[in-house]
């Protein structure tokens, strides 16, 4: 599903040139849940940030589902995006003035979706992520966990390919954190391909695969059994 | 979609009540400004343009030159008329037009109502639709009389006016044959009633062929398909050509022409009103973008907080032009709201607005393209305020603002620095127009007028004033009321007579001076409180040969170059005149110009106007009762009408004065709308930086410290903008001021106290919510990481 080749991306000031990705290569297949790890500043948001075409490399080849994107312009990027791929970060990213069912729906309302239908979709995976009860409220009204569940609803609402998770536990206690992780492994079992960074031992765990960086290079590759 | 933004609009319009009300109130405000001074402009550009054959529609002027200046001028001689329709082809219809005053009685009701003398074909050359009556016959007889609506009604109540007769004056009786429809707010005219000319020519001595009396107004209508260009190739010559005046050229200045291009100097047409009009759109309009920055500024100022819900919505498939239509459709429902609100502002305000601006505007709530318009303001509004906000929102790094490394810019010029001194600059050149405006004000009003204008009043010769006169004017004195008296041909506070007649020992044959003429006889100089420099003042009790005799003013001296003035005699025609004494300069027309040469003739000449001075031993009040005892006994027929000098001479500053509040008004909205953007720019620079100012405390700053490090950076851009301000201000001012040749020089206090005024102001603004981020707990702020 993902092949990168020699990807690269630079980021400048006026002195300093940092390197955040260094010819970096990797391939993720369909179905797969990989965990990315590494210290502060190896590239892994960064790396994510292409994956999931809200940036581009400066150098190097992305190749996702075949198509060659490194180097396509904003808008045919947001285009194959909002098909293919949901988000989850950590600090989960709900619009505070939108309620529940309002934050989910967005996604469908972008990919122009029949209001009937939306309706019908989102009340689906509401269910499904047990928060249907909470629907009319607003995200400040809800717990961590809650907020969570919220927007992996809102990232799987659309049926993506591919999720991209960004520390998704990092603001939750331990049993909030594996609920969420237990939604997850849900999701891949059900053929989402995941892509997670975490800094958590105990969350990369749940993936088949961990990538680890440092210094804007893949180091190590656990296949995990 | 467009249901999921309007959701979110109004939850955020509803969640951030602080700035939806300052946005909706300086929108509101400006809006409403700027669409009141529209209406006057819409008011002043549709003067006279209703009518009919205004393509065809003209008015006469005459050119001559006169101290080697050429001037242009709109009354003509009365002879005028009935030469261009009977010896110009080109020529459709014609009227001469001057107004006249009448005492008008209808059964016990009397009235002294104003009109205009007009000839019957003023009634189709102009579209005055008449009611009732024919406008092809209504003025043919000499005692006809068409009445506006108002006119009719003052008269006769609700009772049919048509067709009845009104005694004129107690000695002809009218029957009103037209009532017309009421003047609209936007002509030239203004009469209650119109007078055949016949009626005029029969009270002041037949028909007048003198082409040397430039006294009325003349109008007409060409033909379809001739041009202006090629008549005035041919009336050019008119005056020569019926008379023995070599020297005066004519001209036609057509309807489309006469409200704003009234202004000729040199011969050439160079502008009038319309400086003006153009003057106050340009003002309208940035009132409007002061209004529309703040909305930018605020809209941009909010951005952090607006900024995760773009990424979120570029991350979930928003693309950039779907956020710019959901910000732009922001904008449009403030604007909408705002437009409901200013609506609401002009109309409780139109009538202190016309009040200010003496006009009858109103709001024309049946006219469709009226609100077609509104809703026009509405979306140009929105759209120009929402532009900027929706591109620099909708372009935000869904990366950056998502990780939490977003940081609105703080560069050194950033476009809010640069709409904020844009505002500050509008409002500090108002503020310093304001004050020069007003101390010219000041300058013009406390000129010496050269005579006494306290206690002293005058009123117009009506009915037997003229006839028993010397009985009014002993009973005035003898009773007590006055303790002088004087007939004169005006009032003190008007010029009705120029002449360029006069010639005298030592003038040079080809000079031609023109002098404001006054006549008087007697009691001059101690009813109006004169001072005489040189001989006396005309007395023809005293000397009975002063029927001849005349006064001239310092100024007459001066361009007449007499060493010695009294003695001197000076010709006018056949006529002969000595010189008795002269006067002090004193104003006679314009407070702003200098005292034109003026002749003062003695009793033998005509008089329309008698001045009294008020005793000052008595109450104002018990003299004017005394005073109007004697005017009954001797006009029983008539009111007793007066006017006191002092206030007639306080209108000839109106303009100025209304100029002066106009701008103040406009000074104080600007900066009340200005200092709103900036409050709301300070509330959210002082919650931008609340981490800064928790570290900076918890390093030892002092809360006045962080306080004024928060303030300076807005005064920083009113200082920028003082700087910008002063020479532009100082370049209009400068251009305004050399209207008038008696004018107060710019000073820099002017400069200095805008200055103080705009700091201040500011520094109340800023500071409220400086102190407050400054008092913050360090502990709370830095927490919140």
């Amino acid at each position: 599903m993902i092949k990168i080749t020699n990807l690269e991306k630079f980021y400048r000031t006026e002195e300093v040139e940092t390197i955040a990705l260094n010819k970096l290569s990797m391939h993720v297949d369909t179905g797969e849940f990989v965990a990315i790890m590494g210290p502060s500043g190896c590239g892994k948001s960064t790396l994510l940030n292409i994956l999931g075409m809200l940036d581009d490399p400066d150098e190097g080849s992305y190749v996702f589902n075949g198509i060659e994107v490194a180097h396509f312009n904003e808008r045919k990027r947001a285009d194959l995006r909002k098909h293919n791929i949901g988000f989850v970060f950590q600090s989960f990213n709900l619009i505070d003035e939108l309620t529940v069912f309002e934050n989910v729906e967005l996604p469908l309302i972008y990919t122009g979706v029949s209001a009937s239908e939306r309706v019908k979709r989102v009340e689906e995976v509401l269910d499904k992520m047990q928060i249907m009860h909470r629907r009319n409220h607003y995200p400040q009204q809800l717990s961590g966990g809650q907020q969570q569940r919220v927007a992996i609803a809102r990232a799987v609402v659309n049926k993506p390919k591919l999720i991209l998770a960004d520390e998704p536990t990092g603001n939750l206690d331990s049993s909030n954190g594996n609920d969420v992780m237990e939604l997850l492994t849900d999701l891949n079992e059900q053929g989402t391909t995941i892509i997670m960074v975490t800094h958590s031992e105990h969350d990369a765990r749940y993936s088949h695969r961990i990538i680890r960086l440092l210094d804007g290079q893949t180091v190590m590759e656990n296949i995990m059994v | 979609m467009f249901k999921n933004y309007l959701k979110i609009t109004w939850r955020n319009l509803v969640k951030n009540k602080s700035f939806t009300a300052i946005n909706i109130a300086g929108l509101a405000i400006g809006m409403a400004s700027a669409a009141l001074i529209l209406f006057w402009v819409q008011n002043e550009v549709s003067y006279d343009r209703f009518h009919e054959k205004k393509y065809r529609l003209y008015t006469m002027y005459n050119q001559s030159k006169f101290d080697g200046k050429l001037w242009s001028w709109n009354t003509t001689p009365k002879p005028m008329m009935k030469a261009l329709k009977q010896d110009y082809p080109q020529v459709d219809e014609a009227s001469r037009n001057t107004a006249g005053s009448f005492l008008f009685s209808v059964g016990d009701k009397r009235l002294n109502l104003q009109g205009n003398f007009v000839d019957p074909d003023f009634l189709t050359m102009f579209s005055f639709p008449l009611l009732k009556g024919d406008s092809h016959t209504a003025l043919n007889d000499m005692k006809n009389i068409v009445l506006t609506e108002k006119t009719a009604k003052a008269l006769f109540g609700n009772e049919e006016a048509y067709g009845k007769t009104i005694k004129i004056d107690s000695v002809d009786y009218f029957t009103v044959t037209g009532i017309m429809k009421d003047l609209p707010n936007n002509t030239r005219f203004k009469f209650g009633y119109l007078m055949p000319w016949k009626y005029w020519e029969k009270t002041n001595g037949g028909e007048e062929k003198n082409w040397g009396n430039n006294s009325v107004q003349t109008y007409i209508t060409l033909k379809p398909g001739i041009t202006e260009a090629f008549f005035n190739a041919r009336v050019k010559d008119i005056t020569r050509s019926h008379s023995d005046i070599k020297d005066i050229d004519v001209f036609v200045h057509p309807a489309s022409k006469w409200r704003l291009y009234s202004k000729f100097e040199e011969g050439k047409q160079v502008g009038g009103k319309i400086e003006t009009v153009k003057l106050f759109s340009i003002i309208a309009g940035f009132i409007l973008l002061i209004a529309c920055i703040n909305f930018m500024n605020l809209s941009t100022a909010r951005s952090e907080k607006r900024a995760k819900e773009v990424g979120i919505r570029k991350v979930v498939g928003a693309g950039k032009s779907s956020l710019i239509a959901q910000f732009m459709g922001e904008s449009l429902l403030i604007a909408l709201f705002a437009g409901i609100i200013a609506l609401i502002i002009i109309i409780l305000s139109l009538p202190a607005f016309n009040n200010l601006t003496q006009k009858q505007l109103f709001v024309p709530y049946s006219s469709v393209s009226f609100w077609l318009i509104v809703l026009g303001f509405i979306v140009f509004t929105g759209l120009v305020a929402g532009s900027y906000p929706a591109l620099y929102l909708s372009s935000f790094a869904p990366v950056k603002v998502l990780k939490g490394t977003f940081k609105a810019a703080n560069a050194a010029i950033s476009p809010r620095k640069v709409l904020v001194v844009t505002q500050f600059t509008f409002a500090i050149v108002l503020i310093i127009c304001t004050i020069i405006v007003k101390e010219q004000l000041d300058y013009a009003q406390n000129r010496d007028t050269g005579y006494a204008r306290n206690n002293l009043v005058y009123t117009t010769m009506s009915g037997d004033m003229s006839k028993n006169y010397r009985l009014i004017r002993n009973e005035l004195l003898s009773s007590g009321a006055a303790t002088a008296v004087t007939k004169t041909s005006a009032p003190i506070t008007e010029g009705w007579s120029d002449t360029w007649g006069f010639s005298w020992d030592g003038k040079q044959e080809t000079s031609k001076i023109d002098f404001n003429i006054f006549n008087t006889d007697g009691s001059f100089t101690k009813t109006m409180g004169l001072k005489i420099i040189d001989g006396r003042d005309i007395d023809i009790t005293k000397y009975p040969s002063d029927s001849s005799a005349i006064m001239l003013n310092e100024a007459a001296v001066k361009v007449m170059g007499f060493k010695h003035p009294v003695g001197q005699v000076v010709r006018n025609g056949n006529s002969k005149y000595i010189v008795v004494g002269v006067v002090k300069d004193f104003i006679l027309q314009s407070p702003y110009e200098p005292v034109k040469q003026m002749i003062i003739q003695g009793p033998s000449s005509w008089f329309n106007v008698i001045h009294f001075k008020l005793n000052d031993k008595l109450s104002t009040a018990q003299s004017l009762k005394l005073a109007e005892s004697v005017f009954k006994k001797y006009n029983s027929e008539y009111p007793f009408e007066y006017h006191f000098v002092d206030e007639e001479y306080g209108l000839k500053f109106q303009d100025e004065q209304r100029m002066g509040t106009l701008a103040s008004l406009f000074a104080g909205l600007t900066i009340f709308i200005s200092c709103l953007g900036l409050f709301g720019l300070a509330t959210y620079m002082a919650q931008n930086r609340i981490k800064e100012i928790g570290v900076r405390k918890v390093l030892g700053a002092s809360v006045i410290g962080v306080a004024s490090m928060l303030s300076k950076d807005f005064l920083k851009l009113v200082g920028v903008a003082f700087a910008i301000s002063v020479p532009l201000a100082w370049y209009f001012m400068d251009q305004w001021l050399t209207k008038y040749s008696y004018h107060v020089e710019i000073s820099v206090w002017v400069f200095i106290v805008a200055a103080i005024i705009t700091t201040v102001i500011s520094i109340l603004t800023v500071s409220s919510q400086a102190v407050k981020a400054a008092l913050t707990n360090p502990v709370k702020s830095l927490r919140s990481e």
